[in-house]
């Protein structure tokens, strides 16, 4: 058990970023934001349409760290013990994500078309729903989500904490139990997230599997960020026992994941085209006509096609910048796939992508990075006190 | 045609590896490693070459892709043309689950299949059963080179190695 000697000797430091990846996404952070709320100044929608893309898209990459951890928990996994802070330090941006989330509320009436003032006055069909959908019902919906999923990272975080210092195995059991709950009601109050904050941007438009559809998304993207996050931190020496095998799950998930959200995808695709029915067709016409039509083929190309091609054959999986491609690829394709969900039923024109979309996107993005890198810092990388550490350092596929 | 190979017998999975390392570094012919259970790194320490039963299942898969395709293309536009909700008769999305079915069943059917045929197993191929190796024995079976008598460094080096029993065996090559 050298291996496991060498872990439990070592000393108890986080892994410091370097200073200037720090000072750098400090200042991104800083302008990416900053242009988002002058935008709301200048033009509304455009700001408002970015920060729920992008705030979205970085919610659901902290959101699927805690839920790739609860679905390890229960399945009694050990082969990701070994990098397991990773997506811990992913699921501490839940808090941080969620007041981008709630940065929307005071904008809900120039966002969604059924808060806009008359609008359910004169439309029948939204009259109908207004018992949903209104301003109240939403932010009390917004509020039980969120407290939801920052409740319950927060305590996964913690009972990891308490494994590493009183290397107690029963901890491991009382892991398993929250992650039970927590992933029930993930399944409910991320359904409810997806069609509340996403589809409702077009609300006389509905589909059954659009949560489904973005359950998929999360966890492709969640699994390529870990990647990316674990490749990352083994080059820079802090996660040294890191090994191919490790990598080659990695990838077979990542392949797995893109494969469920292409079937998933499909699925809504086909069932609306073959029953077609106008108030359904609606969705797929906007996206199917001028430059949307473009994005929405490479969506299906970024999302499925090439990282199925990319990441078939097993030498591709066990390569780590082969592996870094594949992810960025699939990364952008996440992002082109909520801006696809969220932008065409406001601006049916066309895309439209420009500084208030790239602010948004790098400014979540560098405050994602440095709720991640301060996790990372405050804590061991190796978490020494859970019992399947040993299975992990001696993982082997 | 049959020739004599010569099995050893081991009780555990770390001598079984180290065996099998020392035997193929030795310059003799394995003939194969028989185990329980699939043992991780025994393919390394064998030196075995990376199956080619991913390009049977590729090629299969594909095939089943472009038969599903074409079958589809030809009975409901060439052959028979149906008018179905007024969809054009060519209506890609509609073939898409066909296609789906027919790439998996091909692809998971010819890889089966293949590994039977090159693992010759079928009725009436005649295998020797190596007692014990479905139990709690690991056996490395070593073909000779060119003399039999060669075996007998075989022999002495697997017993060094933490072989339990050894045996001569005449197996159809």
């Amino acid at each position: 058990m050298s291996a496991l000697h060498e872990v439990t000797t070592a000393p108890a430091a986080g892994f410091e970023v370097p200073p200037a990846v720090h000072r750098a996404a400090q200042v991104l952070a800083g302008v990416g934001l900053g242009i988002l709320v002058a935008g709301l100044a200048i033009a509304r929608e455009r700001a408002l349409t970015s920060l729920l893309t992008s705030g979205f898209y970085f919610l659901c990459l902290g959101l699927g760290g805690a839920v790739f951890l609860a679905l390890m928990y229960v399945a009694n996994a050990g082969w990701f013990t070994v990098f397991k802070r990773i997506p811990e330090a992913f699921a501490a941006y839940v808090p941080w994500g969620a007041v981008t989330i709630l940065a929307l509320l005071p904008f809900v009436s120039s966002l969604y078309p059924w808060a806009k003032p008359g609008v359910m006055e004169t439309d029948h069909l939204l009259h109908e729903k207004a018992a949903f959908l209104n301003v109240p019902f939403f932010a009390a919906r917004m509020g039980v989500v969120l407290a939801v999923w920052v409740g319950f990272t927060w305590m996964l975080r913690r009972i990891s904490l308490r494994q590493d210092a009183e290397r107690s195995p029963e901890l491991a059991g009382r892991n398993v139990k929250v992650s039970a709950v927590f992933l029930v009601l993930f399944a409910l109050t991320f359904c409810l997230a997806a069609f509340d904050w996403l589809m409702t941007l077009e609300p006389h438009w509905f589909s059954t599997i659009y949560a489904l559809y973005n359950f998929a998304g999360l966890l492709s993207s969640t699994v390529c960020a870990m990647t990316i996050a674990a490749i990352l931190l083994h080059r820079a020496g802090a996660l040294p026992q890191l090994n191919t095998s490790h990598l080659h799950d990695l990838g077979k998930l990542m392949f797995a994941f893109a494969t469920l959200w292409a079937y998933l995808w499909f699925s809504q695709y086909l069932l609306i085209w073959y029953a077609n029915i106008p108030e359904e067709t609606v969705y797929f016409i906007t996206r199917l006509h001028g430059t949307w039509a473009v994005a929405f083929y490479a969506n299906v190309v970024l999302n499925w096609a090439l990282p199925f091609v990319l990441l078939l054959p097993r030498p591709a999986k066990r390569n780590p910048s082969h592996l870094l491609r594949v992810a960025a690829i699939l990364l952008v394709g996440r992002w082109l796939d909520l801006y696809l969900m969220v932008v065409p039923g406001l601006q049916p024109d066309g895309v439209a992508v420009g500084v208030f979309e790239l602010a948004g996107f790098v400014g979540m993005a560098a405050l994602f990075t440095l709720a991640v890198t301060r996790t990372v810092r405050s804590t061991p990388m190796v978490p020494v006190g859970d019992p399947y550490l040993v299975e992990s350092l001696h993982h082997h596929t | 045609m049959s020739a004599p190979v010569l099995i050893g017998y081991f009780d555990s999975e770390a001598r079984v590896l180290d065996a099998t390392r020392a035997v193929r570094e030795a310059g003799f012919v394995l003939h194969d490693v028989y185990t329980p259970y699939a043992v991780h790194g025994l393919d390394d320490a064998m030196g075995l070459r990376p199956s080619r039963l991913t390009w049977v299942c590729f090629g299969a898969g594909l095939l089943g892709c472009t038969l599903a395709l074409s079958l589809q293309y030809y009975t409901s536009v060439v052959s028979w043309p149906l008018n179905v909700g007024g969809k054009p008769f060519n209506s890609f999305p509609a073939f898409i689950p066909v296609t789906f079915e027919l790439t998996v069943l091909f692809a998971a059917l010819a890889t089966v299949a293949a590994f039977l045929v090159r693992a010759k197993l079928f009725p009436g191929s005649r295998r020797p059963v190596l007692p014990r190796v479905t139990d709690d024995r690991f056996a490395i079976a070593v073909a000779p080179r060119e003399a039999p008598s060669e075996l007998d460094a075989a022999e002495d080096l697997m017993r060094r190695h933490g072989a339990v029993a050894t045996d001569l065996l005449e197996v159809a090559s």
